[in-house]
């Protein structure tokens, strides 16, 4: 029943995220909703980093699938409207995360890190090659909806949140979990145990990078353009992986900690340090995997415990 | 024919740095077991130390050599000491975010006290040429390979002929070993890492006469070390040559035969990676 | 009567004085464009403290940085429109976060002074935007520029061949089509090669280009590139008689390396540009930073902010679209020459500063840049051929 304590946290979490738009912050208020935007997307790609993470896949093509979501959905946006273009876009990270993950379904830790950065790279460079995405110019992204209201992006992007959520406690909660937890403990023991450890593997793949496809997707949307450099970036998969083990790895309790305090806490620094705030963004990650291995939630643990 | 050779040469002379660098990664995960994301910034140390020497002393980069080397081990030992020895017993991921923080906290520092500009340092002999009928070499970067073989044949001397040497190599063998054997592990990380920082610091040295200095030089290397060392697989340290030439050849057979080919060096390089991973993964049982 | 009135509008104008107008600056002090952007920050603080020293306006600059990137430059914007609530906003340095600003922008309606982003799609993403001041030019002069100088290389020093190194970001290749187009219309052979910029590789393409035997050697990248390019065009033996380049910034320590002797390059301003306003710039700056900037991006920076006072001071009011009108009228000499707002060439935004002719090419000569063309702006004869095709 360890999940099901955190269950007030995280509903405290969606909900502030769901009502942000109507707190009375008073002139921060517009400020904190641009925010709260990016934290979602960043969020959810945590979130989603995590679950490939529980069958013991690092992922860094998360960066390959968020640009592959986001010129998706960049591309039919214009033709076909807003959700469809982010459903079609999550299709597309869909489908690159099947090719990977099946040629790559033998490859562990650090061997697969690296195969999923190569992919990544490589399909930043034909994003910058091929003729219909704008090449390095890049391209131009209509706000969702015709720009008729102003908090759809934000929505969009707590949706996607939702999602990610939803998704992962999903996991967590379902025997999926237990397929996942042995499937990186050992592959060979899992097995042994009776868990499909290919559909396993390729199942949490492909909802982490549908997920990451959707962020990619809502992301160009408010950023109105993507170029590959940006869409594409190695520091977006970095990104996705630092804040889970930040929060705390595992869990949906730990990257959603992780995402607002990291992400938060990056805004902050920058606006109120400004040159060289990233010299204390770093010594903040060294000191809390200095004195707080599990994570930031490893504070609620050890309160509790 | 004549092209062919002189694209083969070039690659050849890449490699040199290339494997010097990424030698030292394969040092910090073989033996020390840390996936060390912070390993390029060593390189920028060293760049930016021959940078400073060349500027205010008119200090042949030559000389900054030894003294990047012994300066990037020092620093090296160091942040094992302080940083990487108490979470050597913490799961790999949270390792791997420590250096990752170390990495930015470097970099910003450099940023900070040099700013973001590109630093260039004009030794008198760096264009110069040597020229063997219709082939040319660099003479810098044919003294970078020769320098960087060297190292890497002191380095195989020293795991194979010192007793901190052997120790060294019986832990990149078997982690479990050492400790069977009364052998120190502390100190054999301990100088496995400032070695790995070490050969960083130098091969940052021959960049900053071939290339340049900044803030950002080391990010490029690391990705490519980090290739290379899958390459030649995990903890091998003799893989690394072979995987570092492997690499070198690739990249420069694209940017002379293809068209375009310039702008694709990269993508070949994770290409030929990929391919090579999976290669190796799906033959083996 | 009459003398109280003007009593009156001295009151006035003394009170409008008096209360500082907020400025917001956005721009990348860290991140890719962190070079341009700090030098930019500094001529912007400069003005601003010549400004309040006069006491003809009063303005309080509020900084933030876009990182480059966009998801940190959002949310930076709307702090500046809503918390610090300013009406104009000096910044869009780097093209893509710009064209991430011109959402929020639209929704708050600043009075928005650019001092970069030269790539036309901004100039889309702006179109129809009535408070939207361009002092930078567009892509499109830079290579109006660029091609005056090779017109002139072929006129009159007989150069036929061109062979272009051009980096494959939207930096170098975005407009190497049209570039490859107009310099065959002057009666240029061309070859041109993309490369990855601070790879340092370029001998496979320079020995390819060899056998081409290219007059001039033009390459479109940046910085980090410089010196591998010279390098390596001696090692493997090519013989340009000109080699030409148009990184954003130079090196540091470049010009005291032998091997930038001779090389060219095009800029929008050197700290040894004669005209008074330039060298008043660089005494001004001298004093307050005690060293000499390379960037143009500080005197950018600075013309803007001088602009922006005279606006204020002719407007005689802090209401952005009083200060808007005063602006489109202006005439002001600046360290890049005069500066007079007008609708761009496209027609698709109203009021564009600079245009192609505040470009100029230089050559590093014995140490230092030295512009060479075009004629007006020279202060040396081009070394043409340089000294790495004489070997």
């Amino acid at each position: 029943m360890r999940e099901l304590s955190h269950l007030p946290f995280l509903s405290f979490f969606l909900l502030l995220f769901a009502l942000l738009p109507f707190l009375p912050l008073g002139i921060w208020g517009a400020f904190l909703l641009d925010v709260g935007f990016f934290i979602q997307l960043f969020t959810a790609m945590a979130l989603s980093w995590d679950l490939v993470a529980r069958t013991g896949q690092l992922s860094l093509a998360h960066g390959a699938f968020f640009g592959l979501g986001a010129y998706g959905a960049g591309l039919l946006a214009p033709h076909v409207g807003t959700l469809p273009a982010l459903v079609f876009g999550a299709f597309v990270a869909g489908a690159g995360a099947l090719l990977l993950g099946s040629v790559t379904l033998r490859l562990h830790g650090l061997y697969f890190a690296i195969a999923s950065l190569a992919f990544s790279e490589v399909l930043r460079t034909l994003a910058l090659k091929l003729a219909f995405t704008g090449g390095p110019i890049g391209l131009p992204v209509p706000p969702p909806f015709g720009g008729v209201w102003p908090l759809a992006a934000y929505y969009l992007s707590f949706g996607v949140l939702l999602l990610a959520t939803a998704l992962s406690l999903w996991a967590e909660w379902s025997p999926f979990r237990l397929a996942q937890a042995a499937t990186r403990q050992s592959e060979a023991v899992a097995r042994v145990l009776g868990v499909r450890v290919v559909r396993v593997k390729l199942w949490s793949l492909l909802l982490g990078s549908l997920v990451a496809g959707l962020s990619g997707g809502v992301y160009g949307m408010k950023t109105l353009f993507l170029s590959p450099y940006d869409a594409f970036s190695l520091g977006r998969a970095v990104e996705a992986l630092v804040i889970p083990i930040f929060g705390g790895l595992y869990s949906t309790l730990g990257p959603l900690v992780g995402g607002v305090v990291l992400v938060g806490l990056e805004q902050a620094l920058r606006l109120w340090i400004k040159e060289g705030y990233l010299v204390v963004y770093g010594a903040i990650l060294i000191l809390v995997i200095l004195f707080l291995p599990r994570g930031l939630v490893g504070l609620l643990g050890r309160r509790r415990g | 024919m004549e092209l062919l050779l002189q694209t083969l040469l070039n690659g050849l002379l890449m490699s040199g740095v290339y494997a010097l660098v990424a030698t030292g990664l394969a040092l910090s995960l073989g033996v020390v077991g840390i996936v060390n994301f912070a390993h390029g910034e060593f390189l920028m140390m060293g760049a930016f130390l021959s940078y400073l020497f060349f500027a205010l002393q008119g200090l042949d980069p030559l000389f900054s050599l030894g003294l990047a080397f012994l300066a990037a081990f020092l620093v090296g030992g160091l942040v094992y000491q302080g940083l990487i020895r108490p979470v050597l017993p913490a799961p790999e991921l949270n390792q791997m975010l420590l250096t990752f923080g170390l990495s930015i906290l470097l970099q910003n520092l450099a940023l900070l006290l040099f700013g973001a500009d590109t630093r260039v340092v004009a030794p008198s002999y760096q264009a110069a040429t040597l020229t063997l009928g219709p082939f040319f070499l660099g003479a810098v970067p044919l003294g970078a390979f020769m320098l960087s073989l060297g190292l890497l044949f002191l380095l195989q001397v020293f795991l194979t002929r010192s007793r901190l040497g052997l120790a060294m190599r019986a832990v990149a063998q078997n982690r479990l070993a050492p400790g069977l054997l009364g052998i120190e592990a502390d100190q054999v990380y301990l100088l496995a890492f400032g070695l790995a920082a070490a050969l960083a610091g130098v091969a940052g040295v021959m960049l900053s006469v071939i290339l340049y200095a900044s803030p950002t030089v080391g990010f490029i290397f690391t990705l490519k070390s980090f290739a290379i060392v899958a390459l030649a697989g995990l903890g091998n340290l003799k893989g690394v040559v072979p995987a570092a030439l492997v690499l070198a050849l690739a990249e420069a057979l694209v940017s002379t035969y293809l068209p375009g080919g310039g702008g694709l060096v990269e993508a070949v390089f994770f290409l030929v990676l990929f391919l090579a991973l999976v290669g190796r993964a799906w033959r083996s049982p | 009567m009459r003398k109280a009135l003007g009593f009156l509008v001295l009151l006035a104008g003394l009170a409008w004085a008096q209360t500082a107008l907020k400025v917001g600056v956005i721009l990348p002090l860290s991140g890719a464009s962190a070079v341009s952007g700090k030098a930019a920050l500094n001529g912007i603080q400069l003005a601003a403290d010549e400004v309040n020293a006069t006491g003809k306006a009063k303005l309080e600059l509020v900084v933030v940085d876009d990182g480059t990137d966009a998801a940190k430059a959002v949310p930076a914007f709307t702090k500046l429109m809503t918390v610090d609530k300013v009406d104009i906003v000096i910044g869009g340095l780097a093209s893509g976060v710009t064209f991430a600003l011109s959402g929020p922008v639209k929704q708050y309606g600043p009075l928005f002074l650019v001092i970069g982003a030269a790539s036309s799609v901004v100039e889309q993403a702006f179109e129809g935007y009535p408070l939207f001041f361009h002092y930078h030019p567009w892509d499109y002069h830079n290579v109006a520029a660029a091609l005056q100088f090779f017109q002139y290389l072929n006129r009159e020093h007989g150069a036929k061949k061109v062979a272009i190194l051009y980096e494959d970001g939207p930096f170098g290749s975005a407009g190497i089509g049209v570039y490859k187009q107009q310099l065959e219309k002057l009666g240029y052979q061309v070859q041109a090669e993309p490369y990855k910029t601070g790879s340092g590789q370029f001998t496979a393409i320079l020995t390819r280009f060899r056998a081409f035997a290219p007059d001039i050697l033009y390459w479109i990248g940046y910085d980090v590139d410089a010196l591998p390019i010279a390098t390596q065009a001696r090692q493997v033996g090519l013989r340009p008689k000109l080699i030409y380049g148009a990184p954003p910034s130079w090196p540091i320590g470049f010009e005291r390396n032998p091997l930038s002797n001779d090389v060219a390059g095009m800029t929008a301003w050197l700290p040894t540009l004669s005209n008074a306003e330039s060298r008043r710039f660089v005494e001004a700056y001298r004093k307050k930073y005690g060293e000499v900037t390379e960037e143009y991006m500080a005197p950018m920076g600075y013309t803007i902010v001088k602009s922006l006072a005279l606006a204020v001071e002719k407007a005689g009011s802090n209401e952005k679209n009083r200060i808007a009108e005063a602006l489109a009228t202006l005439r002001m000499n600046t360290p890049f020459g005069p500066l007079a707002f007008k609708p761009s060439d496209t027609g698709k935004t109203r009021y564009q500063g600079f245009g192609a002719d505040i470009w100029f090419q230089f050559q590093y000569l014995e140490g230092s840049r030295r512009p060479v063309f075009p004629k007006d702006k020279a202060s040396r004869p081009l070394r043409y051929p340089g000294e790495y095709y004489l070997r």
